[in-house]
């Protein structure tokens, strides 16, 4: 048998390309990486359906799904992704043919990306995708006509629901049967009066460099991104040697050509509706396409009902991960928790069964703990986007994320970090450049996440007064809860700020935004994505957060003591290696208003934040402290020091909160980071920096407060 | 073809349901590359359809889909012969 055709599979965004890949491969595909960045690919083989079965003699074709996008020009990784897998690289071959999929509704736009594939000579098969919805519009065309104005073969689909999927199928399979003779490459060719553009693509081609790849060197370098490309030393002296005028210019008439042969392609479609729209038209003012959205937008981008809408869907959204995976979770913990018990009994107590049981499987369950969240999160971030609300979300909070200096698709991950640090960082991946990611990322975890909120209520519960009334119906708790939310809140907004402008200096990242039409999304889409991000997750962060929950266990509970040998009030705990640790930090602890015991608590605290309660509670010999802290809460009141004065006093509970709302005390939270930026560079500064920060918080609000004399 | 003067108007100076022929695309880098991509090449037609809630970014309408720009961004393309 030879070897299975390779199939690129390329198109804009939004033209449902994924929809035709997952209905092509039957959805089993791998999910492939480019070391350093987090494009992904996906590849899969083409599936046998009742219309069409793969020949005995060779093995089905396999596709490689590219990431959409709007040119070949390198100015985003998605397009240096697509362009090098079309291209091909050093260890990856060009592929044998390229699958094009084209919104049919669309053509004005879609052909521009078209030609720059076309360019390439690859063997091509378009699909004239979404036919139904064109049609709708008053904008369909006939597949015959395309396919006589661009000699090529062209069908008809309609990727949702299924149809024209044999047509593709066999077309796709003609293409292994010719022995894929290579067409000539179609290159839009300079006129004489294109001076500029003939001077740089002469001086580019000159090397030896196809015609193709001279015209994408070009374009990278207009767009000042040739580092994008993998250029050879060659191919940058020759593109530093242009001339800059003659650059700028020869770039817009390289555009100009393509978009022209888009216009005379449109212009042999016949009673399409689809001309390009060149000025002084009798046009309608909305894209035919639009008309139907136009009357949804009325609404969600009313200025008015817009923002209120949004604040809805956000509100859902957030209210989904903050509450509704809680039943997931607990179901969750309830299972681990039954587990451990299974193996305590079947193995008795001892060291064998706390590392299987506080370690292993606790490990296993503050990595499956997460899983609803982020499922909840991709299965709404997958709907919005997919419905085409997510560009009308970045549409209308651009304005304010355009202060911190990012745009608007910055926006949901900081909000889901209220939740979760954990899908929220995940969920970075829409942002274009890897250092508006990584500021974002930098920024998610001083949003206040779900996990500080036991922290939250046992410092209040056990130094406040929690329901004393203030002034009307807020209490002594509430307003100091809520001052912690806005002080993580501007605080993240600020440190993002501050990153932007200094760390990772950046312009404020442009919005070139298609509002593409309202759809209805596809759920088995949007599940597989959910199902992608969660194996992902599983994969990858599972086995640091795993290990790092072994490693604190062991630190908590080496060396092991007899009982008969604790002192008065001693706790097996202090014992331990992160008792030791603990007591050595005191020096340090001190100045922040806290002693060893929060110090262990702190180190324990490092697996999830509200893993402090129980700790704490095992410093100080309490069991299940972290069902039910009442009575944690009276020994932390009523704890006295050597002299008889109050061990804990409300300053020092302040100083505790702000050191909580600043620090990265969340190993899942570095691991998640080290997974999405393919580095321990990031996780190591964030921990380095949010510590610090913290510590200098407190210490601040400890050691001002002191000064004032607000011993509280 | 409309007159040229030095100071052409530029795309942020449209009104709602304004329309106008794009004249050129201005500036350098990536940015000026992007918008001739998405098809602000000089001739084609260009209608304003909304302003965000908060005055920035637009909504924009041109070659058969919409686009939203920051007025920042729309101020690089010039624009000529603005009709209602």
């Amino acid at each position: 048998m030879s070897r299975p055709l390779r199939i690129a599979v390329a198109g804009n965004p939004n033209v449902g390309k994924t929809s035709l890949f997952n209905l092509l491969t039957g959805s089993r595909y791998k999910v492939g990486n480019y070391p350093g960045i987090t494009v992904e690919t996906r590849e899969g083989t083409i599936r046998a359906t009742k219309g069409w079965q793969p020949r005995a003699d060779t093995p089905a074709p396999t596709l490689v799904d590219l990431p959409g996008t709007y040119s070949l020009t390198p100015i985003s990784e998605d397009e240096a992704i697509a362009f090098r897998t079309l291209t091909g690289t050093i260890d990856q071959a060009a592929p044998d043919a390229v699958l094009l999929v084209l919104d049919a509704s669309n053509l004005a736009r879609n052909l521009y990306l078209a030609l720059q594939v076309f360019e390439l000579g690859l063997p091509c098969v378009v699909a004239l995708n979404m036919v139904d919805l064109a049609a709708d519009a008053g904008v369909g065309i006939e597949a015959k006509q395309l396919e006589a104005a661009l000699g090529l073969p062209v069908v008809a689909t309609v990727a949702r629901g299924g149809v024209g999927l044999d047509a593709l199928l066999h077309q796709l399979d003609r293409l292994g049967q010719g022995g894929l003779p290579k067409p000539a490459p179609r290159l839009v060719e300079p006129a004489s009066s294109h001076t500029a553009l003939r001077a740089c693509l002469a001086k580019l081609e000159a090397g030896g460099v196809s015609p193709a790849r001279a015209r994408w060197l070009l374009a990278a370098v207009a767009a000042d991104n040739l580092e994008l490309c993998g250029a050879s030393v060659d191919e940058r002296e020759r593109a530093a040697s242009l001339d800059p005028r003659d650059l700028e210019q020869a770039i817009r008439s390289l555009v100009e050509l393509r978009y022209a042969e888009v216009d005379r392609l449109l212009a042999q479609l016949p009673s399409s509706g689809q001309q390009p729209g060149q000025a002084g038209q009798a046009g309608q003012a909305l894209a035919p396409a639009m008309a139907r959205s136009a009357k949804i937008d009325a609404v969600l981008t009313h200025r008015v009902l817009g923002p209120l809408s949004f604040l809805l869907v956000m509100a859902l959204v957030f209210q989904s991960i903050f509450s509704w995976a809680d039943p997931f979770m607990g179901v969750i913990e309830a299972g681990i928790g039954a587990l451990s018990e299974l193996v305590v009994g079947a193995l008795g107590p001892g060291m064998f069964t706390d590392l299987l049981t506080e370690g292993v499987l606790a490990g296993v369950g503050n990595v499956v703990v997460f899983v609803p969240q982020i499922a909840l999160l991709f299965l709404f971030i997958g709907l919005l986007e997919d419905s085409g609300y997510m560009a009308r979300a970045a549409f209308i909070v651009d304005r304010l994320m355009a202060r911190v200096g990012l745009n608007g698709k910055a926006f949901v991950p900081l909000l889901s970090g209220y939740a979760c640090a954990i899908p929220a960082i995940m969920s970075t991946r829409t942002i274009a450049s890897f250092k508006d990611r990584v500021v974002t990322i930098l920024m998610i975890p001083f949003m206040s996440c779900s996990a500080r909120l036991p922290i939250y209520t046992l410092v209040i519960g056990s130094l406040f007064v929690a329901d004393a009334p203030v002034f009307g119906p807020f209490t002594q708790g509430g307003l100091i809860l809520l001052s912690m939310y806005l002080l993580s809140t501007v605080s993240a907004l600020g440190i993002g700020a501050i990153y932007k402008r200094t760390l990772l200096p950046g312009p404020t990242p442009p919005l070139v935004l298609e509002l593409p039409p309202y759809r209805l999304p596809r759920i088995r889409d949007t599940l597989h994505q959910v199902w992608d991000r969660t194996a992902d997750f599983l994969r990858d962060a599972g086995t640091i957060i795993l290990a790092v929950t072994i490693v604190l266990w062991g630190l908590l509970s080496f060396p092991q003591v007899d009982e008969a040998e604790l002192g008065p009030g001693e706790t097996a705990i202090e014992r331990s290696v992160a008792g030791r640790v603990g007591k050595a930090m005191e020096p340090a602890l001190e100045p922040i208003g806290q002693d060893w015991r929060i110090g262990i608590g702190l180190i324990g605290s490092f697996a999830a934040r509200e893993v402090l309660v129980s700790t704490l509670g095992l410093v100080y010999g309490i069991e299940n402290a972290d069902e039910d802290d009442a009575p944690l809460r009276e020994v932390i009141r009523d704890a006295k020091d050597e002299a008889g004065k109050p061990r804990y006093t409300r300053l020092s509970g302040i100083a505790l909160l702000v050191f909580f709302v600043y620090a990265c005390q969340c190993m899942s939270t570095l691991a998640v980071v080290r997974r999405e930026t393919r580095s321990w560079k990031w996780p190591a500064f964030m921990l380095v920096s949010m510590t610090a920060i913290a510590y200098l918080a407190a210490l601040l609000v400890f050691q001002v407060g002191r000064l004032l004399g607000l011993g509280l | 073809m409309a007159f040229q003067d030095d100071n052409p108007m530029t795309l942020d100076g449209l009104n709602l349901g304004q329309r106008a022929e794009v004249l050129a695309v201005t500036g350098h880098g990536s940015m000026s590359v992007r918008l001739l991509e998405m098809g602000f090449v000089p001739g084609v037609e260009v209608a304003l359809i909304k302003r965000a809630p908060l005055g920035d970014p637009l909504e924009l309408r041109l070659r058969g889909y919409h686009v939203s720009l920051r007025r920042a961004e729309a101020r690089r393309v010039q624009i000529t012969g603005v009709t209602a």
